[in-house]
């Protein structure tokens, strides 16, 4: 923990990455707004600057008039308000993650933003927990919507799903290379695709680059995503794809993001956490997985950086 | 706007027949510090003069805040003494036309009056919540006090009426008796009931009686309690009728529907319903995949549902969930 002498010396140092533990049903923008409210109301708190003094010049001018130094009354906090508001805070978000998601969440705070910018461009892998359940289609593909097929699953096995799940991802590889701007029968292709995994060439078409099922108990089951590209609806239409393909419906009850790059759940910062003591320990903690991982902010090659 | 309006009938142009119009500004109410003598017309502007000048100041820009006149205005200054937030009040224009046409001598006597009833450290959030208050004529406020002293509220109660709801004073002797009636009909409540529930909970009498009838509506009928046990919580938590409806029944439908409390468990710790519903629910999750979650007190293993409420999480762990923090911050990061 760092024990600052002052509001400036805290706001100064308020520059850089931060890792939040996003929690469900709570959109993106409220924990943005809800960490700003913090970090003013912390940084409030913290011993002030003193009150300026104001230089008065009084008398009559035909005589020889006195200087005097008085405090400025238009300097006090109950007069111009508190010192540090929202609009001195600036925050972003790297990547977008949805209401009903949870997990993992990349802000940049004041400079930070920058950084969020190059995170976003370089297209991180995030994974994803994908819970689902079968026996039940909904309109939206997801717990909230209206059910429109009910289906038997008891014919469901793990082998099944492993199997599903496999051909999925052999389909989405072949999407891969499509995604990478090259030529698919070149030799740059070929060197390319020796190396490992590519990163598709732009922000447009989800790719998966991994998925299996981790845990199966009929009927739920949980998936582990790896993707690049995708938003939190698209992980849903998987999740009904595979009831399709398996011959049943199911739906998805919950997507919990718990990597982004090397950014995992253990560097997360809870909710109870958002405070500026523990954002700006995470802040430190971020900077130094930057630091590590130089190439995660500008990727030097078309190869898939974790 | 209005406030610009103002401050612009007062600003008195010194006649002068120079191109360049010399401005006097008089400022709020205050008196100039001598009057203002017309500057001899001279044909030139530039001429010097032994004449003294200091009582002619500057022209003063449009503003948004009273920041840039609290310098110059002893009124505000002694607001500012008292603690009052300047800030805030600039937020509402109308009020700050109000009170600026104010002299300090004139409130004096509000402020000595309102502090009998309100503590000093009290006085400039007092302020800051209601300065209308300092508009109000002196003979309304003591003929609402003496309404209180009419109706056997003891002096103590009055004081913590007047200092929990700044707004109180505001409202004339009939709809305060009106309210007061209200609530008496509504819920069936004695004299010193009445009392009680004003004394305890002073802002539910002036509040928005539509949005405590749809309170009630939500109490009743929604979430099932009967009517006496309806009066039971009005006086024992007021504060439920000033929650949001929503809230309060997504709260209830959380604790009753899914944890399984029932009404007479709910009726004995109502105050649960106002701690936030996520935190309840990590909790409840958390207990219940311990296996822990048993709320009935007959039963061994007892965890009172208070505990999902109240205090830090590190003494919800070490306390009921017998484990430690660490775990349950690893439980947290993966809902």
């Amino acid at each position: 923990m760092v024990n600052f002498r002052n509001a400036a010396a805290a706001y100064k140092s308020l520059n850089g990455l931060i890792c939040v533990y996003k929690p469900p049903c709570v959109p993106i923008k409220q924990v943005q707004h809800t960490i700003k409210t913090n970090l003013c109301r912390d940084l409030n708190e913290l011993p002030d600057r003193p009150r300026e003094q104001r230089v008065e010049i009084v008398g009559a001018t035909n005589e020889p008039m006195t200087v005097k130094l008085v405090p400025n009354y238009a300097d006090d906090p109950l007069v111009c308000g508190p010192r540090y508001i929202h609009e001195d805070i600036r925050c972003s978000w790297a990547t977008h993650l949805g209401l009903f998601s949870s997990g993992v969440l990349l802000l940049g705070i004041n400079e930070g933003t920058k950084l969020t910018y190059l995170i976003n461009t370089s297209r991180l892998t995030r994974a994803y927990k994908i819970q689902g359940q079968f026996g039940k289609a909904t309109d939206t593909y997801f717990w909230n919507g209206k059910t429109v097929e009910r289906a038997a699953y008891g014919h469901v096995t793990r082998e099944k799903i492993d199997a599903v799940v496999a051909h999925m991802q052999a389909a989405h590889q072949k999407a891969m290379y499509e995604l990478s701007g090259l030529h698919m029968e070149s030799q740059a292709t070929y060197e390319m695709a020796s190396e490992g995994l590519i990163r598709p060439a732009n922000s447009k078409l989800p790719v998966i680059y991994g998925i299996k099922c981790v845990h199966f108990e009929s009927p739920n089951f949980t998936l582990e995503v790896q993707a690049v590209n995708e938003y939190d609806k698209y992980l849903w239409t998987l999740v009904h794809d595979l009831g399709m393909q398996l011959r049943t419906s199911a739906h998805c009850t919950g997507v919990q993001c718990i990597r982004q790059g090397k950014f995992d759940l253990d560097v997360a910062l809870l909710r109870k956490h958002w405070q500026l003591e523990h954002i700006v320990d995470n802040m430190d903690r971020c900077r130094r997985i930057l630091e590590e991982h130089q190439n995660l902010m500008k990727p030097e090659s078309a190869r898939l950086s974790m | 706007m209005a406030l610009l309006k103002y401050l612009s009938n007062i600003i008195r142009t010194v006649g002068t027949t120079n191109s360049v119009p010399r401005r006097y500004l008089c400022l709020l109410s205050e008196k100039p510090k001598s009057e203002i003598k017309f500057i001899s017309d001279n044909k030139h502007g530039l001429e010097s003069t032994s004449e003294d000048l200091s009582t002619v100041t500057p022209y003063y820009p449009q503003t948004y805040n009273l920041a840039a006149y609290v310098n110059n205005s002893e009124f505000l200054q002694n607001l500012v003494h008292l603690n009052v937030n300047l800030s805030k009040l600039e937020k509402k224009p109308n009020v700050v036309e109000k009170i600026l046409k104010l002299n300090f001598n004139d409130i004096k006597k509000h402020i000595l009056f309102i502090n009998d009833f309100v503590n000093e450290e009290k006085l400039g959030s007092y302020l800051t919540k209601n300065p209308l208050i300092l508009c109000e004529s002196l003979q309304d406020l003591e003929v609402r006090i003496h309404y209180l002293q009419s109706k056997h509220f003891s002096q103590h109660q009055i004081s913590r009426i007047i200092e929990h709801n700044p707004f109180w004073l505001m409202f004339s002797t009939q709809r305060i008796d009106k309210r007061l009636g209200y609530y008496q009909k509504k819920f069936d409540l004695s004299g010193d009931e009445v009392r009680y529930l004003a004394t305890k909970q002073p802002r539910l009498i002036t509040y928005n009686l539509h949005h405590v009838t749809t309170n009630t509506f939500v109490i009743k009928e929604e979430m099932g309690f009967e009517g006496s046990e309806i009066k039971k919580l009005l006086l024992d938590k007021p504060r439920l009728w000033m929650m949001n409806q929503k809230a309060l029944l997504e709260r209830f439908n959380f604790i009753h529907n899914t944890m399984k409390i029932p009404h007479s468990t709910l009726l004995l710790h109502p105050e649960v319903l106002f701690c936030r519903s996520f935190k309840m629910k990590q909790r409840y999750l958390f207990l219940q995949k311990l296996g822990r979650a048993q709320f009935d007190p007959k039963k061994e293993n007892y965890v009172p549902i208070t505990s999902l409420a109240e205090g830090t999480d590190v003494d919800f762990c070490k306390m009921y969930a017998k484990c430690n923090i660490s775990d349950f911050n690893v439980f947290l990061k993966t809902l």
